[in-house]
């Protein structure tokens, strides 16, 4: 995926300002990541760079860390981030059935976004709500014992939020 | 002494404090509403909101505290009132509405609302108490009593609750000296090997080099285990006082929390704790005034199961992928940087400061001489009390998910029980006399693991769950040594054919050579335990391998290539509609006759329709193997 | 290292310095032991290839010579029933994901693969498994260097090569069965930065890193 000249200068400055903290030890690599993801909400390639060069390593050794994790993208998420949990309780609770209800009504497969950057995909580890099976976090929230007819309702109510913020946002701009 | 003496004054004066704060709490009818991660996912924060808004309302006064899990998620959320004149109550399953009206109807009307009530929790005359139940008389909670009792966001209340006297304690004593108790306890890391917890600290203790650290180990990674994240939300000030005390016994003054990147309100709940310690002196340089100085720090995972395993956590620690290394050498001797390091779990810290408390002769009595303690277990599954349970060693499978846990939900047959997550293995009925501890568990070839447990019923397919877990560690593999990354995916690939009817009668015997030299060749625990959940199904379970593979039929209905969905034409009831409204494909048609039939080109499986049928009906079927569905409706003349 | 010590493999007796790695005592004594990933001049010991496998008397289970530091007394059998089991299904593992092209292969007569399975007598086409190609490009995008990744077996020697006189530009990257020897950003090793000094090639043991002919 090709970064734009703007999320490019972005990502450099939010780096730099995060590297702006830490020294060079090495065990600041994995928690300065963290706080660029944070940021960012992924960790392209330029910043890798930047963050290689201030710990004095191969900036492989970076990519091989980020590539590593499960927690690191390396493209941006969706506006809303769909994590199904694949935890043992939820998989023998249908955990599969709900990922394919979101894929589905998604259009996209789990690791992808849509193509309007609303909606992302991902499996996620036991998130330890086990006893409210199947689960499913959407950006922070938890929300338990899924079904796909409550991945359309969930859908539906984002669909309601988004445009009831449109038409505020609009009642605004007309005023 | 004189500064022991000077400490244990300083801790006075703190709990006498913070009882008399804590205490303000009870002036007022007091509601403790469980807002862990888990009563979140069950709509805890919008119940506080409601109350909030019904006290206002009524203009009634009240404290409303946000605190742990107490354990019986089943029934989140939970709320607790203490009103005088009557014992404190929980009361369950407390949707808005529901918790409203008790507030309503216990603060204006002293109604205290018996219907929506669990449990009391002091004895009375009115109610019953736990240990009116099976559980309460199994339960024996060391680690977990707090839990979903104090605020864990206030250091007060597990002061109040003599949290840190054990702190006091040790400060002057000889570090030798709690090295001895802790030995003496015969308490075991509750990580899932069981090592000795009081030799891993000497070992430690002994090694030459310093800086030396302390690392808690709360990268919880077990699918269905939820343990370290209940304390942590719950009660973190008795890991952080475990820890100052491990620091003290083995002569660290460093010590480090990794905490999975999954559990980002314990990471909250861990901050707010240390930060507290550190105000109140407990945590820091010059703890009480005793000269002695630990400090804590919060490492976070980034989603690497195999960081639960020590070698790897520290690589992450230390900027690297999370690979392991050969052992030795042991961290103990050369772990974070090369210096020596104790790693424990979560659980193991959290039992320190009652052990020193109460003695080594007290934890030993309690289990059994091998495995002393208490084992916590997440009760998940098919349950019917999902929760978390604490309770003596040596307590049976069998009283466990029968007793303390109330049983197979919804009337089903008990099938089998997992315990261990990946690295355990699924235990039939004929091994539910097993007492639960260490030796015992494995022997019967499941693993204690940190203490998940997933219990399974009748409709869950074994060759199911054994690929689930090799799909999970074949994932979780960190790719460095040749049998875990290589020999877990061919695994693997033959659980997938099978599981999709496409397996060979030679299979099973491939896949037990294969379990076999993973076991033995494996760099790492993930890879030399990884095997476990396909040879305990195979073991206890060949049968539903044999279906699957020389019949293409899954005998739990469960494996989605292995079955279809069928509806009986003599139960449907026609001018009902159910069905084809839940349809997210459209794969279900009205025939001439209005019956209902599937058009099995179409349907994805996703049990829409089976869960939208009224129960009066039950006219949707699973049938397998798929063709039954094309020899049925030849019989049963269906168009 | 330490004092000269005496202990035996495979009934030979033989004489080195105390907490020297098994593996090269022995190699240095002409007993052959088969290992891809360990380097004896090198602090790292990965112990990832699993195929140096020995039995060692009074250890319940085989265990790699490349962590066995030699003591006084050791009595070490390089071959078993049962190492022998293990190394076997070791190296089924990996030529299962190895994409087999001896006549093609610019290591072919010079290949630690084709050694090992001639001095165990182990066939180079996996038997039971079926083989796991990935299907990845092959880059021949450096002046003077091929790398295949199908063929990579992960020891991790042309890593460290690349960082002792290359630039740096190796390393692994992912993890499980996704686990590979990339670049930054998995670019082509001509695009890389890689000067081109070839010491990767000659590193590589089986053939996945080759000089251009």
């Amino acid at each position: 995926m090709k970064l734009t000249a703007e999320e490019t200068r972005v990502a450099v400055d939010t780096t730099r300002d995060i590297l702006s903290g830490p020294n060079d030890s090495r065990g600041n690599l994995i928690p300065v990541l963290q706080q660029v993801q944070k940021k960012l909400g992924y960790v392209p390639p330029v910043a890798m760079q930047e963050v290689a060069a201030h710990f004095n390593i191969p900036a492989v050794d970076v990519y091989g860390v980020i590539t590593f994790y499960n927690q690191f993208r390396l493209t941006p998420p969706g506006k809303n981030q769909i994590k199904i949990c694949m935890g043992t309780a939820c998989h023998m609770r249908g955990a599969n059935i709900i990922q394919e209800a979101w894929e589905r009504r998604l259009k996209i497969k789990v690791g992808e976004t849509t193509e309007d950057r609303e909606f992302s995909l991902e499996r996620v580890a036991c998130v330890g709500c086990c006893t409210m099976a199947p689960v499913v976090v959407n950006n922070e929230e938890v929300n338990g014992k899924i079904t796909p007819t409550r991945v359309d309702g969930l859908l539906f109510s984002y669909e309601l939020d988004k445009k009831n913020a449109a038409a505020e946002g609009g009642e605004d701009n007309g005023q | 002494m004189a500064s022991n003496n000077q400490a244990a004054a300083v801790y006075a004066t703190l709990k006498e404090e913070a009882e008399q704060n804590r205490g303000k709490l009870f002036e007022k009818p007091l509601i403790l509403i469980g807002a862990a991660t888990c009563g979140r996912a069950a709509g805890a924060l919008k119940l506080v909101e409601e109350i909030n808004n019904e006290l206002s309302r009524l203009q009634l006064e009240a404290n409303v505290v946000e605190v742990g899990c107490m354990g019986h998620c089943y029934a989140e959320p939970i709320m607790v009132i203490y009103n005088e004149g009557f014992p404190p109550i929980a009361y369950g399953n407390v949707n808005e509405g529901v918790g409203a009206r008790i507030v309503r109807d216990y603060l204006t009307d002293g109604d205290p609302g018996y219907e929506f009530a669990l449990v009391a929790l002091e004895p009375n005359d009115f109610f019953p108490t736990y240990s009116d139940f099976p559980r309460g008389i199994h339960e024996n909670k060391i680690v977990l009593d707090q839990c979903g009792f104090i605020d864990p966001q206030n250091i007060e209340h597990y002061i109040a609750t003599g949290g840190y006297s054990a702190l006091v304690k040790v400060l002057e004593a000889d570090p030798g000296e709690i090295i001895k108790t802790v030995k003496a306890s015969g308490l075991r890391g509750r990580g899932g090997a069981g090592f000795p917890t009081g030799l891993k600290w000497e070992t430690c203790s002994n090694a030459g080099g310093t800086p030396k650290y302390l690392i808690c180990n709360a990268d919880e990674g077990d699918p269905g285990a939820f343990m370290d994240r209940t304390i942590l939300e719950s009660t973190p000030h008795s890991l952080l006082e475990g820890m100052i005390i491990a620091g003290r016994a083995v002569g660290s003054e460093k010590g480090y929390i990794y905490i999975r990147a999954e559990y980002p309100l314990a990471v909250e709940r861990v901050n707010q704790a240390v930060q507290q310690a550190h105000e109140k002196g407990l945590l820091g340089e010059n703890i009480l005034g005793t000269g002695f100085s630990f400090n804590i720090e919060i490492f976070q995972g980034s989603g690497a199961f195999v960081c639960g395993e020590e070698t790897a956590l520290i690589a992450s620690m230390e900027g690297r992928a999370g690979i392991p290394t050969h052992k030795p050498p042991f961290p103990a001797d050369a772990g974070l940087w090369g210096k020596p390091t104790v790693i424990n779990n979560v659980k193991s810290f959290s039992y320190v400061p009652h052990i020193i408390n109460n003695g080594a002769d007290w934890f030993k009595s309690i289990g059994t001489e091998k495995n002393p303690g208490t084992a916590i277990f997440a009760l998940a599954g098919k349950i019917e009390n999902t929760g978390l349970v604490e309770v003596p060693m040596s307590t049976t499978l069998n009283e466990l998910i029968f007793e303390v846990g109330s049983g197979i939900a919804g009337g089903k047959q008990f099938k089998a029980v997992q315990i261990g997550g990946p690295s355990g293995g699924c235990l039939p009925e004929s091994a539910l006399e097993t007492p639960i501890d260490f030796d015992s568990l494995t022997e019967a070839g499941a693993m204690m693991g940190s203490g998940g447990m997933v219990v399974l019923d009748e409709d869950d397919c074994m060759v199911e769950i054994a690929r689930y877990f090799l799909d999970f560690t074949q994932k979780e593999s960190c790719g460095k040594c040749t049998f875990c990354r290589l020999g877990t995916k061919h695994m693997l690939d033959i659980l997938e054919r099978i599981t999709k009817g496409h397996g060979k009668p030679e299979d099973i015997e491939l896949l037990m050579e294969m379990a076999a030299r993973v076991k033995e060749g494996s760099l790492c625990n993930l890879g030399k335990t990884a095997p476990n959940p396909v040879l305990s199904t195979i073991k206890h379970f060949r049968d539903e391998y044999e279906a699957h593979i020389n019949e293409g039929r899954c005998p739990s209905l469960m494996c989605k290539d292995l079955i279809a969905y069928y509806i009986l034409p003599d139960k449907c009831e026609r001018s009902c509609d159910a069905c084809l409204g839940s349809c997210p494909v459209e794969a279900i048609f009205s025939n001439e006759d209005r019956i209902k039939v599937i058009d099995q080109e179409k349907c994805v499986k996703c049990d829409s329709c089976k869960v939208a049928c009224p129960p009066q009906y039950e006219a949707i079927v699973k049938l397998s193997p798929p063709s039954e569905v094309a020899a049925r409706e030849q019989g049963e003349g269906v168009k | 290292m330490g004092n000269q010590i005496t202990f035996t493999v495979d009934g030979k007796i033989i004489n080195a310095a105390e907490g020297e790695m098994l593996l090269w005592t022995a190699l240095d004594n002409d007993i052959y032991i088969p290992h891809l990933c360990g380097e004896r001049n090198e602090k790292e010991r990965p112990a990832s290839c699993r195929l140096c496998f020995v039995e060692v008397d009074g250890r319940p289970a085989p265990m790699p010579a490349c962590t066995l530091p030699v003591s006084e007394g050791l009595v070490v059998k390089t071959r078993s029933e049962r190492v022998d089991a293990l190394v076997a299904a070791g190296f089924e593992l990996l030529m299962s994901n190895h994409r087999l092209d001896c006549k093609n292969c610019p290591a072919n007569g010079n290949c630690e693969l084709q050694r090992i399975a001639k001095a165990r007598k182990l066939r180079l086409k996996p038997k039971n498994l079926p083989v796991l190609d990935k299907g990845l490009p092959v880059d021949d995008s450096a002046p003077g260097i091929l790398y295949d990744p199908n063929k990579c077996v992960l020891c991790g020697r042309c890593i460290r090569a690349c960082r002792h006189s290359g630039n740096g530009v190796l390393g692994f990257t992912r993890r499980g069965f996704e686990r590979i020897v990339a670049t930054f950003g998995d670019l082509p090793l001509g695009d890389s930065g890689c000067q081109g000094c070839g010491d990767c090639a000659e590193a590589c043991p089986i053939g996945a890193l080759a000089k251009k002919a």
